[in-house]
């Protein structure tokens, strides 16, 4: 790989105290994010795909805390950043657009004041009205018509609405936007649109995109790589191709297969047997290995590296594509 | 790249939208058919709270006396006039009032009955005409010359057959009388105000209005509910937006605090802190002031808590809000309307908290013109005057039915979704 690396996220371990322990959502992780691309982070529910999400931005709170690791952004461990300075940071630098767009805008703000405030967060001496200006070109630019700017939020459709997360985002100059399952809300229509309109800013505005979704579909149609998580852990990471077309990693097969496919003849959809690990107590070794189909007793004995499978950027966290001579074997499927 | 077809109207019921595009007026005129609201409750007891401030701003409207001064009988029932002491002389005669009288240079004989209260009065209202005229610049003076009768009768007699120029004597008596003496009629108050004085609701048992304090009563009343209310309102509110935001030390200890106040039963509280503070009208505000803080900081402490959980506030986080911003910009208004209700039914309680104190001797001073107070005065004479605290007790009644009422239907008008189905 040759892209500038944007954000690098360095051993981060979030942990969620609970009156039985500590549940290490994200558990020692290390993710690159290259400039300009769209990246898809898949994994099932509380896989800590979201928690991620928002520990790069710091705004994990209480129960959770960080218990350590870098987030390395533009030359800067985030980590080491005072709270005025990192809410500097936020929405100026790194904006995020949330899952539900009918309750991420003040219901008692219209929609001008929301852009409004955000921009004028980040430059206290920009005059009200050059930043009403700025808020309205924005608004044009993303499809609502500059009549509707005074409206309040409970006016605008879903899809409105998530397109002014997404301004909010734009009216000022983010280099990297964390969407977060940005359109499990949506309908498939809107979806459609929405992820169109990512792509075309994506190119306008010469963005970074971490997509988190559970909807391997949209990561497929959409993204330049993926990350696949598992139980806090990154199991696979690579283009998307390559991971789609020639996956490594025994969960993320399972992962793909579990995926409706109108071109799969089978009647019935693949099933991973077993359960997400309790994070309270994770499984000893390979997160996986309860319920993998290839786990030999290295799996449960030893945590597997991320490997560079393929030589070009292709991660995969497991065991067989080690050299040891007590590795599992990788058969097919 | 505008897509009409991205504007879709997201599914709610019908009254949810109207909801959220109307005003206040128009909640409380459409919530019957919408959902259901008692809006008659609203309207009712605005005009009570709007007649209650009225009367509190203007007492004279009601008020026609000096709600501390005697200015009537002892024990006067509601409705019935005053004995009046009146002037009696005979048809002919050309005297208008008192007044007239100065322009005589002899001493003007004037007939009294011996022992009656307006042998004495008659002096006094002499006096006052004098000091009136001296007040106008003028020479002239009234002089009289009291002429003792034994009884009303030969005083009577005595006018009617000019040996006297006028008497003066209890209105009630010499009416029952007066058919008896053709020749005779009444002139009028010996004070020279035309027509007599009228106590709606009676006097108390030192002669003073029942009425008039009743009406400066209500504003005693309202400056208690109100401020106080207003006092417990601006440290509850920031305390519990700030406490349940912050979270952490600064939340455990006001809530341990805030809950401990809650703790004690609230009139106790209140005569413990009044007793220790004394009388006056400052120190029942803070007394009661300090017995509601709780409730305005676990409403709104409790608000926050969820309010803060809302993805709009999360998402102001990430778009660099500061904290000061949110808790003002994000959370505070989505947190007022309750805070609203509660204020009005908490004025309401304000005010019977402090009758209640006051009716113990603890609130005011004693010479305050006071519900609380007149209710506890006129206990004493309850078998013989009803009067006395019935009017004060109807008057607690109202005021705190009418601010509940309204709270209660302002309520239902915020906060559909709250009513029992």
């Amino acid at each position: 790989m040759t892209a500038e690396t944007l954000y690098s996220i360095r051993n981060l371990t979030v942990e969620y105290d609970t009156r039985i322990g500590g549940v290490r959502a994200v558990d020692d992780l290390t993710l690159d994010i290259y400039k300009g691309e769209i990246l898809g982070l898949v994994g099932e529910s509380g896989c800590g795909k979201s928690t991620l999400g928002k520990g790069m931005m710091r705004t994990i709170t209480t129960p959770g805390h960080i218990v350590g690791g870098e987030l390395w952004f533009e030359g800067v461990d985030l980590m080491t950043l005072s709270e005025l300075e990192m809410s500097n940071i936020r929405g100026n630098r790194i904006g995020m657009v949330f899952q539900d767009p009918m309750t991420s805008l003040n219901p008692l703000m219209r929609i001008s004041e929301h852009l409004i405030e955000a921009i004028r967060t980040h430059y206290p001496r920009m005059s009200e009205d050059a930043a009403r200006a700025r808020a309205v070109d924005m608004v044009k630019d993303l499809g609502i018509r500059e009549e509707r700017i005074d409206d309040y939020p409970h006016q605008f459709s879903g899809g409105m609405r998530q397109r002014i997360m997404i301004a909010l985002v734009l009216a000022l100059n983010a280099a990297l936007i964390i969407a977060d399952e940005p359109t499990t809300a949506l309908d498939v229509i809107v979806e459609a649109q929405f992820l169109d309109l990512l792509r075309s800013l994506r190119e306008e505005f010469e963005l970074t995109i971490l997509l988190i979704t559970h909807n391997i579909g949209v990561v497929a149609e959409l993204a330049d790589r993926v990350a696949v998580m598992y139980a806090g852990k990154a199991a696979e990471v690579g283009p998307v191709e390559s991971v789609f077309l020639d996956t490594k990693h025994p969960y993320s097969r399972g992962l793909l297969k579990s995926v409706p496919n109108i071109d799969v003849d089978d009647q019935e959809l693949f099933k991973m047997t077993g359960a997400p690990p309790n994070l309270i107590a994770p499984p000893s070794g390979c997160r996986f290995h309860p319920r993998c189909p290839r786990a030999v007793d290295l799996c449960t004995d030893d945590e597997p590296p991320l490997i560079d499978v393929t030589g070009d950027g292709h991660l995969a966290s497991c065991w067989i594509y080690s050299d040891l001579p007590n590795r599992p074997t990788d058969g097919v499927g | 790249m505008h897509d009409p077809m991205l504007d879709e109207v997201p599914p709610e019921e019908q009254w949810q939208v109207d909801l959220g595009e109307v005003g206040l007026f128009r909640r409380i005129l459409n919530g019957r058919r919408w959902y259901g609201v008692d809006w008659w409750m609203v309207v009712i007891s605005s005009f009570m709270v709007a007649f209650f401030i009225l009367i509190a701003f203007f007492p004279t409207i009601l008020a026609s006396y000096d709600p501390l001064d005697q200015v009537g009988p002892r024990f006067l029932p509601p409705g019935e006039t005053p004995d009046q002491e009146v002037i009696v002389q005979r048809t002919d005669s050309d005297l208008e009032s008192l007044a007239d009288l100065a322009v005589r240079d002899e001493r003007v004989r004037t007939g009294v009955v011996q022992g009656a209260p307006s042998s004495e009065d008659i002096r006094s209202q002499a006096d006052r005409v004098n000091a009136e005229l001296e007040a106008g610049g003028s020479d002239d003076e009234v002089r009289l010359r009291i002429v003792r009768f034994d009884t009303l009768d030969e005083m009577l007699t005595g006018v009617t057959t000019g040996d006297v120029e006028f008497g003066v004597g209890s209105n009630a008596e010499i009416t029952a009388v007066l058919d008896d003496y053709p020749e005779l009629f009444i002139r009028g108050p010996i004070t020279g105000e035309k027509g007599g004085k009228s106590f709606p609701l009676g006097t108390n048992q030192i002669g003073q209005d029942v009425l008039s304090r009743l009406a400066w009563g209500s504003r005693i009343a309202l400056i208690i509910g109100f401020t106080a209310s207003l006092f417990s309102l601006f440290i509850g509110v920031p305390l519990g937006l700030l406490a349940g935001y912050t979270g952490g030390k600064f939340d455990r200890v006001f809530t341990l605090i805030m809950d401990s106040l809650y703790a004690f039963p609230g009139l106790i509280l209140a005569i413990a802190i009044a007793a220790v503070l004394g009388p006056s009208i400052i120190n029942v505000i803070v007394a009661i002031a300090v017995l509601y803080i709780p409730t305005y900081y676990r409403i709104v402490r409790g608000q926050t808590l969820s309010t803060k959980e809302g993805l709009h506030v999360e998402a102001a986080v990430s778009i660099g809000a500061t904290k000061s911003s949110i808790m003002r910009r994000y959370i505070f208004p989505l947190v007022i309307p309750s805070v609203a209700i509660i204020f009005s039914v908490n004025i309401a309680d304000a005010i019977l908290t402090g009758a209640a104190l006051s009716f113990l001797g603890l609130g005011l001073p004693p010479t305050t013109a006071d519900w609380g107070i007149d209710l506890a005065r006129g206990q004493e004479f309850i078998q013989r005057a009803w009067w006395l605290i019935t009017f004060p007790g109807i008057a607690v009644m109202l005021i705190v039915l009418a601010f509940t009422m309204l709270g209660e239907g302002l309520m239902e008008i915020f906060n559909p979704k709250l009513r029992k189905q």
